[in-house]
């Protein structure tokens, strides 16, 4: 039996949940944030038609294919959903009860988030996620507010005066 | 008082750069994925130099002939031999990866590739049940990942199947009765294939290091599998032994295709040479297949 595994492209936009942000001391304190970025949604069926449902997924990554960037499974109508990180030949391995099949996604460049933005793999190499929804992390953004950079860079051109003007004045 | 305000602007400005530096490189951004770390993977997919690693070539007919199997119409099947007789086989690293379903031609996509020389008589059913696929040859190849396989089922020169490209042989029983049959099967095909699919990857040549490859035939395509269910597309494609049994005599059947083309109905033999060219897959993967004769 021959399986038919299409591949369609899908923006979407992820929503990040963030805990413990680092302006606030509540440690109760939540962050909505979201992002726009693009996913492939991957449909498997049979030859027949029949989708495959709740076949195994793995997913490889250009820069590795030897160890599986994403484990997880198709839905009932044999959809699955995942958003690369990095341009390249992504794999997508879908089995399913000795039959099975790989897809190649070329992922072109400009089709991913710049790398500062870009999806990370890390956790999800080293603990392949079995989340369809979200099967990717986030990488974080910057560990200051613009609104506390610039307190911090006022303050320190404000000491630079202060102690320029105090020494200034003695030598008079 | 002109030197003391330059001095003044250099170190405000100075000062400035310096914090927003220092914001700067504490962000978590540092933990974004970047390139610097070269896995040894990246290096054999990417290789720079004429290092060389071990390419093993083997052939397997899955527990289905190791182990025997009862088929779609209730016969338990098990095999004393199945002999392939392989030829042309060769690894390939295809860069956009060969697919099978929508390439003419492997050549295209061909950037290097290893070959096994000489004709290779294998026997599927040789060892215990839980036997390793047999190793069909072994050759030296430049590091990188072999992701696509081709290889030809000619008829052997000598040996046991001399004559015919696969030669089944065993035992089939149902209910009290048993079918001693040979089946040689004389039609040349070949088979040129994408990637592996299955449990683990394949063909992953390192330097210094051995990597595998497979051949696989799927018999359960010829005689159907009673663990799957009726109605499924391997079953309702499948020949199935009741045929077969049919045109036994005293509980013998040896026959090669002209005598099953004979004796077997039209639709059971055209079935039947339907399904060979399907017997070849790489793990779960598929193949395109060319008939050689006739």
């Amino acid at each position: 039996m021959k399986l038919i595994i299409r591949k369609t492209v899908l923006p979407f936009l992820s929503l990040l949940c963030v805990m413990g942000w680092q302006t606030r001391t509540s440690a109760h304190g939540v962050v909505l944030d979201y992002q726009s970025t693009q996913a492939y949604e991957i449909q498997a069926a049979y030859d027949t038609g029949e989708p495959m449902d709740n076949a195994q997924v793995v997913v490889f990554s250009p820069d590795d294919p030897a160890t599986p960037w994403l484990t997880s499974t198709t839905d009932a109508q044999g959809r699955f959903l995942f958003s690369p990180s990095a341009p390249g030949n992504w794999e997508v391995q879908v089995r399913q009860a000795g039959h099975g099949d790989i897809l190649v996604i070329p992922v072109e460049t400009g089709s991913v988030q710049p790398e500062a933005d870009a999806v990370s793999t890390a956790e999800t190499n080293d603990t392949p996620s079995t989340d369809n929804s979200s099967p990717t992390a986030i990488a974080g953004t910057s560990g200051y507010s613009p609104l506390q950079k610039s307190l911090m860079i006022g303050a320190v051109i404000w000491g630079c005066v202060g102690t320029a003007l105090f020494f200034s004045r003695g030598k008079r | 008082m002109n030197k003391r305000l330059i001095f003044l602007t250099t170190f405000v400005v100075m000062s400035a750069i310096g914090v927003q530096s220092c914001a700067g490189g504490t962000s978590p951004q540092a933990e974004a994925p970047t390139n610097e770390p070269a896995s040894p993977t990246q290096q054999a997919t990417a290789p720079t130099s004429d290092e060389t690693g071990t390419l093993q070539i083997r052939a397997n007919g899955e527990d289905f002939i190791r182990q025997g199997f009862v088929s779609k119409d209730g016969w338990q099947i098990d095999f004393d031999h199945v002999y392939v007789n392989l030829d042309q086989i060769t690894a390939y690293q295809t860069d956009p990866p060969f697919d099978p379903e929508a390439d003419q031609s492997i050549d295209a996509k061909a950037q290097t590739e290893v070959r096994l020389e000489g004709i290779k008589t294998i026997d599927l059913a040789e060892g215990g049940e839980d036997a390793e696929p047999i190793l069909v040859g072994e050759v030296e190849a430049p590091v990188g990942r072999y992701n696509a396989l081709s290889w030809q089922m000619v008829k052997a020169p000598d040996g046991p199947a001399a004559g015919y490209p696969l030669m089944l042989q065993g035992t089939a029983s149902k209910d009290g009765q048993s079918v001693d049959f040979t089946l040689r099967f004389d039609e040349e095909l070949s088979f040129t294939c994408g990637d592996f699919v299955g449990d683990e990857r394949k063909g992953i040549v390192q330097a210094g290091q051995t990597a595998d490859l497979e051949a696989t035939f799927h018999f359960d395509h010829l005689f159907g599998d009673a663990d799957t269910p009726a109605e499924d597309a391997l079953n309702t494609g499948a020949l199935g032994f009741d045929p077969l049994a049919a045109i036994a005599e005293n509980g013998q059947l040896d026959a090669d295709l002209a005598t099953l083309e004979k004796q077997l109905s039209p639709e059971d033999y055209t079935k039947l040479v339907e399904i060979l060219p399907s017997l070849g897959h790489v793990g779960e993967g598929h193949c395109q297949e060319t008939t050689l004769t006739s």
